[in-house]
């Protein structure tokens, strides 16, 4: 079978050569931890001594996952974390860029700022947080108590409150995806905006039809990104609510973590199958929606 | 809409065609409409962005009680005693050194070994293509907490521990999947024309490569590229874990002995915060402006 | 934007200059050990301990050094089971996690006999406690562990300007009868971090209950499992009244911070806490003192019910296999430099506590009695308290470390009864079982 030209294949060497710093890079620091995963998953493991596998228990990590009192909340969060990330996270990133695209004035001075709360860590991120949203004193409070002085919310504490609480710590910060998007407009040729023009198109029909449809592969990467750091999210919730009051905040994360600490590594790492699995479910999806194989030109 | 088109061999043609004149267009009710919804968006990005940070700094010259009982209130004074005992005890230098090498260094490199592996996925057929490309892409799943063990072990084994080579090496590895999506959506970007191009003027693969592919993959290299040096920049946990002397640690680890169980001294830690936070943002400050300005330089958008 | 982007440049510069650091070129012939330690820095075991490892190198000058690599806290544990893994262990290793100790570093040979060392050193073994010793003698006979034979039993400060408890101490006094004293004053709470300060008055509610007190003591290495059993149940109904009827009000969410700046601003009147804390009231501390706060007017006690917390059993200094003769030497050097009655005597009038086998010298009875405070949190501890391990090291780690703190604002507003609330503790604690 001839699936390449005898062009393509004179480039062979050089395309892996290419590859292989990136793919040394990739063994190293990931082909043991994936591998490691998926056989300890199956079997009871506490971390150091080996791992104990037998056939009647194989699925016994995962049973018990299943079980757990959290497991179904932190499914239900997922879910509707995703969803508001997948919609409202990366819509307002695209919309950032997207304004920022038409370079209105200052719009170098928005694009450098929009990247501080990237550059502030998790840990003291989390503490100017649990400040502002402090009941007695925070500064969100205390704004709303303007218009209405009898509100009393205790934010990261009580139900349902926590959940939105933690939403908003990641929910506004979208300059990856802005970033992302941004790079994508600016590589759309100029000639095909012209074209438009000429054809009388107005600046919103342009956006619509020509700007949006030729960044779909960055809006695709921006959902993805988006999507698994949520499945991901450990810090925003560890340093703030802890999965709680109760288990209003849990997710996979915390359980993978909480396993750890309890020397469960079996636990964990069927966990962090789990959360593998629904990133692949993810990346399947996106790139079917958004059709990211095809060339956008 | 799918949209096909020519584009010519020579991109640098319009360079001057199009400003984009954003507010030079005709004021009609729909554009100040757009333009009032547009500010208010920015002026709220600029908001939520700039005020932790504004919080933060100006805590640092407030009292430990004083940010305790009443957080947003404004400090009395500014007296620097929290940045001179925070720089008295511990050398910041050395770490900002540190966090300086290993960040650039690791940003650096890795930019170049992606930006390569991106290249040729982006532009190339070769067997195993998506098989590799989806490889690399699912490091984005690999929940951190797993890695510590066989990270740490291939440290100790390659005898890098409590060195900066191993801490930027274990650097080199962060954001495979963010910098391939990125870059490789860059490098589609640019014509295939290009390349077919180079290929009848008997240009090398390397050359094709590295003056007419990687001088258009700006703005993507740029992202990828900041997006890498911050996350390295603020990474603590592996360069708290495989370093040990003081001659070795970097800014974000000097920060974890501020906040230490049973001492708590939020002044100081806001000071020290703000010694770690500012270099962060300054050099990236100059890092925009210079790939600014060097994209302007070149004339070419994307 | 520019001129402003060059300054702070040139600012950055500046501090990257200012900052190298020389390093120190070490001796021929001398043995150095580096121990990463979190009591460094910033760490209130600092104050105590790194002016002990200079005594010990200026002691043995020409012969041993030892460096204190600065760690912190949360990051020690974590390291050290790295290292164990790679068989890199340091010279000395100051406690662990207990199941670590228990399933990985024993059984697994990680550690040096100390029994020998024991042998050659009867002053040292003459101070040990029993228990602690016994706790840490393996099945094959084999020493683990020596701890400092110095008990710090934990009990509360409460601040005399606002709670008078006339000719009493908190020994004479029940909880009931405590609470009715404290009126309108509050206690400082936490349900942030691990609750250290709620699971403290936790545990004292435990303790008085019938069996309570031998529960944590027997609990410590096997951990709770079953949290409905009747010491705990009642214990729990008596916090949340206290919680709902004397909690300060930034209770909920409360971290360590917040729990020590409600009691050093007035704002509430009783907190339990270790003897560290005493450093906090003395004119130093006064940075963090607001509201008319004034660290004079505090006073250490026992918990109500007479009632004070202490690990009587639990691992202490060890020495790795992994390392050279010539450094375990070192190492062993060093345990018993720390266990010399004067070290020993430095050490508790600094850190507070009580070495029952010690005869301590005159000077050390007039210097303790400088720093009045401490003498007496140190000595409301009678002959009739109840001495026991705290609650949160009776736990599974993931329930004391957050699952209780994340259940206590439920119990606070009502959601829980304190049946659901050990109902739901004993269902997490159960799901963190191995087996």
């Amino acid at each position: 079978m001839k699936r390449y030209s005898r062009l393509e294949r004179r480039h062979f060497p050089a395309i892996y050569l290419f590859l292989l710093p990136t793919l040394i890079l990739f063994a190293l620091f990931y082909v043991i931890p994936i591998i490691t995963v998926f056989f300890t998953s199956f079997t009871k493991w506490n971390g150091f001594n080996a791992p104990q596998f037998s056939f009647d228990t194989i699925f016994y990590n995962y049973k018990k996952l299943f079980s757990m009192s959290s497991f179904g909340k932190s499914l239900q969060n997922l879910g509707l974390w995703s969803l508001i990330a997948a919609t409202l996270h990366v819509g307002i990133g695209a919309l950032v860029a997207f304004i920022l695209y038409q370079k209105p004035k200052g719009w170098k001075f928005v694009r450098g700022v929009y990247m501080i709360p990237n550059v502030i860590s998790a840990a003291a991120w989390a503490m100017i947080y649990k400040f502002i949203f402090n009941n007695d004193f925070g500064l969100l409070n205390n704004a709303i108590r303007l218009m209405n002085p009898s509100f009393n919310v205790n934010w990261f504490y009580q139900s349902p409150a926590a959940f939105w609480a933690v939403t908003f710590t990641w929910l506004f910060y979208a300059v990856i995806v802005c970033m992302v998007v941004l790079a994508d407009l600016m590589a759309i040729p100029k000639e095909l905006h012209e074209a438009a023009e000429i054809d009388g198109a107005s600046s919103v029909q342009r956006t619509f039809l020509i700007d949006l449809p030729l960044c779909r592969n960055s809006l695709g990467t921006s959902v993805i990104i988006s999507v698994t750091s949520r499945i991901a999210m450990y810090e925003a919730i560890a340093l703030t609510t802890r999965g709680g009051p109760g288990n209003d905040t849990a997710n996979l994360a915390l359980i993978l973590v909480k396993a750890i600490n309890d020397y469960n590594y079996g636990l964990a790492n069927a966990t962090a199958m789990l959360m593998f699995i629904f990133g692949i479910v993810v990346m399947l999806v996106i790139n079917r929606v958004f059709r990211m194989n095809e060339s956008v030109y | 809409m799918e949209a096909k088109m020519n584009v010519p061999t020579n991109v640098k043609m319009n360079r001057k065609a199009n400003k984009d004149g954003f507010l030079k267009k005709p004021l009609t009710v729909g554009r100040v409409c757009y333009l009032i919804f547009a500010y208010l968006v920015l002026i709220f990005i600029v908001v939520v962005s700039v005020f932790p940070i504004l919080w933060v700094i100006l805590s640092s010259f407030k009292s430990n009680a004083a940010i305790l009982s009443s957080p947003f209130a404004l400090p009395d004074t500014f007296n620097f005693d929290a940045y001179i005992s925070v720089i008295n005890q511990y050398s910041f230098g050395t770490y900002a050194i540190n966090s300086v090498i290993i960040s650039f260094g690791a940003t650096a490199c890795s930019l170049l070994f992606f930006s390569m592996a991106a290249y040729v996925i982006a532009k190339y057929n070769f067997p195993c293509k998506s098989l590799i490309y989806v490889l690399l892409t699912l490091t984005l799943l690999v929940p951190g907490h797993t890695k510590t063990q066989p990270i740490f072990s291939l440290i100790m084994n390659l005898n890098l521990y409590d060195t900066k080579t191993g801490v930027w090496l274990v650097y080199l590895a962060n954001g495979i999947a963010m910098s391939l999506f990125v870059l490789k959506a860059t490098f589609m970007s640019i014509p295939q024309s290009l390349n077919e191009a180079a290929e009848i003027d008997g240009a090398s693969f390397t050359r094709t490569f590295w003056q007419i592919n990687l001088p258009l993959a700006k703005t993507g290299l740029s992202t990828a590229g900041i997006l890498m040096f911050l996350g390295n920049w603020n990474e603590y946990y592996y360069a708290a874990l495989l370093t040990s002397s003081a001659s070795n640690r970097t800014l974000p680890v000097s920060l974890a002995f501020f906040n230490q169980a049973f001492s708590y001294d939020y002044t100081r830690m806001f000071a020290a915060l703000t010694m770690v936070v500012l270099p962060g943002i300054i050099i990236y400050m100059l890092a925009q402006e210079q790939v600014q300005a060097s994209v302007a330089a070149t004339g070419v958008k994307g | 934007m520019k001129n402003i982007v060059r300054i702070l440049s040139l600012v950055l510069a500046a501090m990257m200059l200012c900052g190298m650091v020389g390093t120190v070129a070490s001796a021929e012939g001398v043995v150095e050990l580096t121990i990463p330690h979190y009591k460094a820095g910033e760490n209130v075991g600092a104050v105590f301990f790194l002016p002990q490892v200079e005594r010990f190198n200026k002691l043995y000058e020409g012969k041993y050094h030892i460096t204190i690599e600065e760690l912190t806290g949360d990051l020690y544990a974590e390291k050290m089971k790295q290292l164990g893994q790679q068989n890199a262990l340091p010279a000395l290793v100051e406690g662990g996690e207990t199941e670590w100790i228990q399933n990985v570093v024993i059984p697994n040979g990680l550690y040096t006999d100390l029994s020998g060392f024991l042998a050659d050193h009867p002053d040292v073994a003459a101070l040990l406690d029993e228990t602690a010793l016994a706790y840490n003698t393996t099945e094959d006979n084999k020493v683990f562990s020596i701890s400092l034979p110095v008990i710090r039993p934990m009990g509360m400060y409460y601040n005399g300007a606002l709670l008078d408890l006339g000719d009493k101490t908190a020994a004479d006094l029940s909880w009931d009868e405590f609470a009715e004293k404290l009126g309108d004053n509050k206690i400082a709470f936490m349900t942030g971090e691990n609750a250290w300060t709620t699971a403290l008055i936790f545990s004292s509610l435990i303790a008085v209950e019938e069996g309570g007190a031998d529960l944590l003591r027997e609990t410590y290495s096997t951990k709770i499992y079953d949290y409905n059993q009747p010491a705990i149940l009642n214990a729990v109904t008596k916090l949340q009244a206290l919680l709902q009827n004397y909690a300060a009000s930034n209770t909920v969410g409360a971290v360590y911070a917040d729990a020590a700046n409600a009691f050093e601003s007035n704002n509430a009147a009783v907190i339990a806490n270790g003897s560290w804390m005493v450093s906090d009231f003395l004119p130093d501390g006064s940075v963090n003192w607001s509201n008319g706060f004034d660290g004079s007017t505090v006073r250490g006690d026992v918990l109500p019910g007479n009632v004070a917390l202490a690990n009587t059993a639990g691992y202490g200094w060890w020495v790795p296999a992994n390392v050279s003769d010539a450094e375990k030497e070192a190492a062993m050097a060093f345990i018993a430099f720390m266990n010399t009655p004067e070290e020993l005597e430095t050490y508790m009038l600094t850190e507070g506590g009580v070495c029952q086998k010690l005869t301590v010298s005159e000077e050390y009875t007039a210097k303790a009695q400088e720093n009045a405070l401490m003498y007496e949190y140190v000595n409301a501890v009678n002959a009739d308290t109840i001495i026991c391990p705290a609650v949160c090291d009776c736990m599974p780690s993931s329930i004391a470390n957050t699952e209780f703190g994340n259940l206590l604002p439920l119990l606070i507003d009502g959601t829980y009864t304190p049946e659901q609330f050990c109902q739901q503790l004993t269902t997490l604690a159960e799901e963190t079982r191995l087996d």
